[in-house]
């Protein structure tokens, strides 16, 4: 009987001749969906190195095997290792009557500010007192949006939650560290739960603004490094968390220095089925995906769905 | 240097092919791995990628070339104008003229560099000699005339906008005609960022055009974008009918295929680019200059004009 059935299957063997043009097109599958292309290139040469040498049965065609793989690979990357339960944390520190603090950081105009305010609602709705630490002191505007959102955000409070808002902020041209430092400081002895510390947007490349951001990060030492990226970024994205991670290494002066602990991708409403930076973006850091900004609303934040995010990724 | 990467690349396949004794379809074949290789790392949209690598398959044909033809020579210049179509869509930008009001429209994706570009452009014109003024149209995002209020102040450009009127079509053709009536020669009408699945946002931008008249539409891209720029460039295109392109940030790392892209997409200039938060970061931008700096060639006549 067995002999019978493997007689069936045929049992070829996959060779890279095989492989070659199914991987050549998935890598341009990839590309096309925006993820980074040098990591379509690593995710393919690992789907190959894989197969190699596999038997085929007479059914299964080179195609579905190499999807099938893909898939696996693609779960794997995006699926968070580490915990993404941030109400957790801040009930930790709570117990301890310490103030929890998360610093938003990245380039410029990708939603740092808008995503600190969904964030914020967030917390309020989970009845937190949340601080909201204005330490973008360059941008123009950049306090003024700020206090719009506290306004706001203060508006939709309902009367019975106990859940509260605050803005710090010291004006435009200050030491950015300085001021979080001040907030931290005000949170703790006036019983505030979460802080929430905006920071200018910067270029990768310069390296003042990155020796700052190092500082601010050193300084202050928040319980969250979270950087925010948008959809919308092509290649760059390796790039851009890549020296965002070096630059709180080599700058901070510290034995131990920090990490982006993880990442809020945001204008995922922009991008169709396009979601390739989802990838490029935990592939590079291997860190998670807290939250996904979906809109330009305070309730357009949302959790990353894995399998949502593959299947975009491997549909034609 | 803005592409520099890109340029290098492109040059040392280039470059392989005048290492190679005979050029055959295997070396062909590696080049165009290569270039474009080269392109997709920079985001240049994919199926453009494919064309320009089907085009110069096309164009070379090494297997029918004859023998007394220069094949390197070809493959170069082949290469070279495909690189040229690619940026420099022909089409001539929109000049403003003395003597009358030139209002111009920016519109974008959000946090593209759509108001810190208004007051880098306007700041260029003013130091030309243009009497130039802005008007800030964004009622939705927050902070956003505080925004545009900051920069005019710095640069010194006169500005209008509003804390209280939420229509932004009604806001925008306060202030052109504010302006036009103050005899200004050119006005700059900062909008919000919008996307192209929110259908309702792409109406504002419709009814504000509509409003305001303006001369000149210039779509602002951030140039970092990805894959998605071809179909948010098709989409503002139809929408808004923009005559130009301004590449913003491009300061950083990026290579700026994915805005390059929107250009082949819209068949629209790239007229500026932006280089920095201040307001003097702005490089004006020239496809064919740009393209042979790129690729690191002093004179380009030799491959291009034949
Ligand atoms: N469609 C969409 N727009 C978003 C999203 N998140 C933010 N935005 C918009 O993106 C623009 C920029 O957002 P900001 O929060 O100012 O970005 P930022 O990173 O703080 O910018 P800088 O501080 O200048 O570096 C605004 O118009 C936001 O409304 C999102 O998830 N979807
Ligand atoms: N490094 C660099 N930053 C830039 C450049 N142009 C704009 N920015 C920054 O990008 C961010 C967003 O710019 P904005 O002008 O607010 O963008 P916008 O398109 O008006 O944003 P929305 O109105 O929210 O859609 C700000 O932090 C700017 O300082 C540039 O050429 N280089
Ligand atoms: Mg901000
Ligand atoms: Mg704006």
């Amino acid at each position: 009987v067995f002999g019978f059935f493997k007689n069936l299957t045929g049992q070829r063997e996959i060779d890279a001749a095989t492989l070659e043009p199914v991987l050549q097109k998935m890598k341009t599958h990839l590309i096309d969906k925006n993820v980074a292309s040098n990591i379509s290139q690593h995710l393919c040469d690992s789907v190959q190195s894989s197969l190699l040498g596999k038997k085929l049965g007479t059914f299964g065609s080179v195609s579905t095997l190499v999807k099938d793989n893909m898939e696996t690979a693609l779960k794997r990357i995006l699926t968070p290792k580490t915990s993404v339960d941030i109400l957790r944390d801040i009930e930790q520190a709570k117990a301890r009557s310490r103030a929890y603090s998360i610093t938003f950081i990245g380039v410029n105009g990708v939603g740092k500010s808008t995503n600190l305010s969904k964030v914020c609602f967030w917390l309020l709705q989970n009845n937190y007192r949340v601080l909201i630490a204005a330490c973008d002191t360059f941008r123009s505007g950049a306090v003024e949006q700020l206090r719009v959102h506290a306004r706001n955000l203060k508006a939709l409070q309902s009367s019975h939650s106990v859940g509260e808002v605050e803005l710090f902020e010291r004006g435009y041209g200050k030491d950015a560290a300085g001021i979080a430092q001040d907030a931290i400081t005000y949170a703790n002895n006036n019983d505030f739960d979460v802080v929430l510390i905006d920071t200018a947007g910067r270029m990768q490349d310069n390296e003042p603004l990155m020796r700052s951001l190092a500082k601010l990060v050193a300084v202050n030492n928040p319980d969250k490094i979270i950087f925010v990226g948008e959809a919308l970024v092509g290649n760059e994205a390796v790039d851009q968390l890549t020296k965002f991670n070096q630059a709180l290494k080599d700058f901070s002066g510290l034995q131990n220095p920090r990490h982006i602990d993880g990442m809020i991708l945001t204008k995922f409403d922009t991008i169709d089925d396009k979601v390739g930076a989802a990838l490029s973006m935990t592939y590079t850091t291997g860190q998670p995906i807290y939250f996904v900004g979906t809109g330009q609303t305070y309730t357009d934040l949302k959790n990353l769905k894995v399998s949502h995010v593959v299947q975009s990724l491997l549909k034609n | 240097m803005v592409l520099a990467d890109l340029g290098r690349k492109i040059n040392s396949a280039l470059a392989d092919l005048n290492k190679a004794p005979v050029i055959d379809e295997q070396v062909l074949d590696g080049m165009l791995k290569d270039i474009c290789g080269a392109l997709l790392a920079s985001d240049v949209n994919v199926k453009l990628v494919q064309r320009l690598r089907t085009n110069i398959k096309a164009a070379v044909n090494v297997q029918e070339a004859g023998a007394g033809i220069n094949k390197k020579r070809l493959v170069q210049k082949t290469v070279m104008d495909e690189l040229c179509n690619l940026v420099d869509p022909g089409a001539e930008p929109y000049k403003p003229t003395k003597g009358r009001a030139n209002v111009i429209m920016m519109v974008g994706l959000q946090g593209a560099g759509k108001t810190t570009t208004c007051t880098k452009l306007a700041y260029h014109y003013q130091r030309k000699g243009w009497k130039t003024a802005l008007v800030c149209s964004d009622t939705f995002r927050a902070g956003a005339f505080d925004q545009l209020k900051q920069n005019a102040t710095k640069a010194k450009i006169p500005y209008y906008g509003s804390y209280t009127e939420t229509d932004p079509v009604a806001i925008a053709m306060e202030g052109v005609d504010k302006f036009k009536a103050e005899k200004f020669d050119i006005i700059i009408v900062d909008t919000s960022g919008r996307h192209k699945q929110e259908s309702e946002l792409f109406e504002e931008m419709k009814q504000i055009a509509a409003g305001i008249e303006p001369d000149s539409t210039i779509f602002v891209m951030d140039g970092t974008i990805g894959q998605a720029a071809d179909g948010q460039a098709r989409a503002f295109k139809e929408a808004a009918d923009f005559g130009s392109i301004i590449i913003t940030k491009m300061d950083g790392h990026a290579k700026g295929g994915g805005a390059i892209s929107a250009v082949a997409a819209t068949q629209s200039p790239i007229v500026f680019i932006g280089t920095g938060e201040h307001l003097h970061d702005l490089d004006r931008f020239e496809a064919r200059p740009f393209v042979r700096k790129m690729l690191g060639m002093g004179d380009l006549s030799d491959f291009v004009e034949k």
